[in-house]
């Protein structure tokens, strides 16, 4: 397996390590080659019978354009083959059952750890956010509305927030797209400003996958379209999680 | 205005903030304020901060200097910290301060830029500096300082348990965060009120969550307006690469709104 995994790292190319350090690298499963189905891996990420809080629900502090926009998908989730993902406090809870391969595996995860983009938890202050997934199209629409605690620019989104909501649908998209896991790359293209408490819609779409990489891009707008916050292109590297029980 | 900022930043030895202090209003880059004396500090400032003239202010707002050890730091990062306030002593380096929000005079300043934000007093009582918006050690604990001579900024970071990515390490918006705020901080303190327009990062190995890392952001270039700016993210021994970034940054023209 060793020998193996050498061959995948001359593959990764791109990835320049610093010698003596170990690289990680995904595990090759032949048998399945990254072949958990979008299906499979959706209905496992969406726990239909959970106690945990899903976040990705409308509250108080939404917008009107926020609202409308998701009633809008929630209608497209009863015919049009959109899913919409509950977003839990941890990415632990999304992938119960699940492990990082080993070597990458922390051994102490704290249960009180927290996903960034849930990291306030004031109704409102923070990220408000709801990503809806196109299983067979491959893509994700995420509704976008940041609170005055991600203030860059004074009445304006921090940038770097919008890159970390960015790097999040990416994220979510390329897990449910094809097992991607981290993150490779972020090309960002900053046009405009996002005023703190408005709707923003991301755009995104899995251009290819190649080299056990998953290609995607981004857009962000206003709702009529009329703005264009920022473009971004991400990479993501897949990387199969392993059911706990395995050693 | 602006530009007298500019220039006074310009001279070694003279590391000031703009009036009040803030950051430039950098899209995607926020900077930590860099504040001259302005209301009083709960912390005393240690021995190579930076201070412009004291100015008068309403005391009602104190203004915490976040960027001094407190109790969520480890040890690697006490260290850290401890070796680069050594580095401050013969003046080639100056921490720089660092700040929740932003002070009344700092917006009167960004609103030429700005004229359709949100009015002041709603500001005050809410906004807060993303990445100071989280409390002690749960989010982004971070110090910077700077080398006017080489026209470096460095920036030592912990990233605490609210961060998380991929379970166990930093999640790759946080680690953009703070490159955006370190790279943004250079082309700041190099030109005065500057935007982010780029950002590419190369991310090579997860940070794990709760480490420290050291991110050191080099201006290669100013061409008129535009900042080059790059940086990479290491660890503490060096001997780890985990990011790699360019940046692009514009310079703000005091004649033209943004909005």
């Amino acid at each position: 397996m060793i020998r193996r995994c050498f061959q995948v790292a001359g593959r990764l190319g791109q990835h320049r390590v610093l010698p003596a350090v170990p690289q990680v690298l995904p595990r090759l499963n032949p048998t399945s080659a990254f072949g958990s189905s979008t299906d499979a891996l959706v209905s496992r990420f969406c726990l239909k019978k959970t106690d945990l809080k899903d976040y990705a629900l409308p509250n108080a502090s939404w917008c009107p354009d926020m609202l409308t926009l998701y009633q809008e998908f929630l209608e497209k989730t009863k015919t049009d083959g959109w899913i919409k993902l509950p977003s839990f406090k941890s990415n632990r809870d999304h992938i119960q059952g699940l492990k990082l391969p080993f070597g990458l595996a922390v051994a102490s995860d704290k249960s009180d750890w927290r996903i960034f983009t849930r990291c306030i938890q004031v109704e409102g202050q923070g990220y408000e956010y709801v990503i809806f997934f196109h299983p067979s199209k491959k893509k994700s629409i995420c509704l976008f509305q940041p609170g005055p605690y991600l203030e860059g620019a004074p009445g304006f989104a921090h940038g770097g927030s919008l890159a970390a909501m960015m790097d999040e649908t990416f994220s979510k998209t390329a897990y449910l797209a094809g097992e991607g896991l981290f993150t490779v790359s972020l090309n960002i293209r900053f046009k405009n400003l996002i005023p703190v408490g408005s709707l923003a819609v991301l755009k995104v779409d899995v251009e290819k996958v190649e080299d056990q990489k998953l290609y995607m891009s981004c857009i962000a707008q206003s709702r009529d379209q009329q703005t264009v916050y920022a473009k971004c292109s991400g990479v993501f590297l897949q990387l199969q999680l392993e059911e706990e029980s395995s050693q | 205005m602006l530009r007298s900022c500019a220039s006074r930043l310009r001279k070694p030895g003279a590391l000031r903030g703009p009036l009040g202090g803030t950051p430039p209003p950098a899209r995607g880059s926020r900077p930590p304020p860099v504040s001259p004396g302005a209301g009083r500090r709960e912390r005393a400032a240690g021995p190579g901060c930076v201070w412009g003239e004291p100015r008068s202010f309403s005391s009602e707002v104190i203004y915490v200097d976040h960027s001094l050890p407190n109790s969520s730091w480890s040890k690697d990062m006490r260290l850290l910290f401890d070796q680069f306030m050594k580095k401050t002593e013969d003046g080639s380096w100056k921490r720089l301060p660092s700040y929740k929000s932003v002070s009344p005079q700092r917006i009167e300043e960004l609103k030429t830029f700005f004229p359709d934000a949100k009015p002041i007093k709603e500001h005050m009582s809410q906004a807060q500096l993303f990445p100071r918006s989280l409390e002690e050690g749960l989010g982004f604990e971070y110090a910077m300082f700077h080398n006017h001579v080489e026209n470096r900024t460095v920036c030592i970071f912990q990233g605490g348990p609210y961060l998380q990515g991929v379970p166990g390490f930093l999640h790759g918006g946080a680690i953009a965060t703070m490159i955006d705020s370190t790279v943004g901080m250079c082309a700041f303190i190099a030109e005065g009120i500057v935007m982010t327009a780029n950002l590419n990062i190369s991310f090579r190995r997860p940070i794990p969550l709760c480490s420290v890392v050291v991110i050191n952001s080099q201006l290669d270039k100013v061409e008129g307006r535009k900042l080059f700016v790059s940086c990479n993210v290491q660890s503490v021994d060096e001997k780890t690469l985990y990011s790699e970034a360019t940046s692009l940054f514009v310079k703000l023209d005091p004649k033209k709104s943004l909005t």
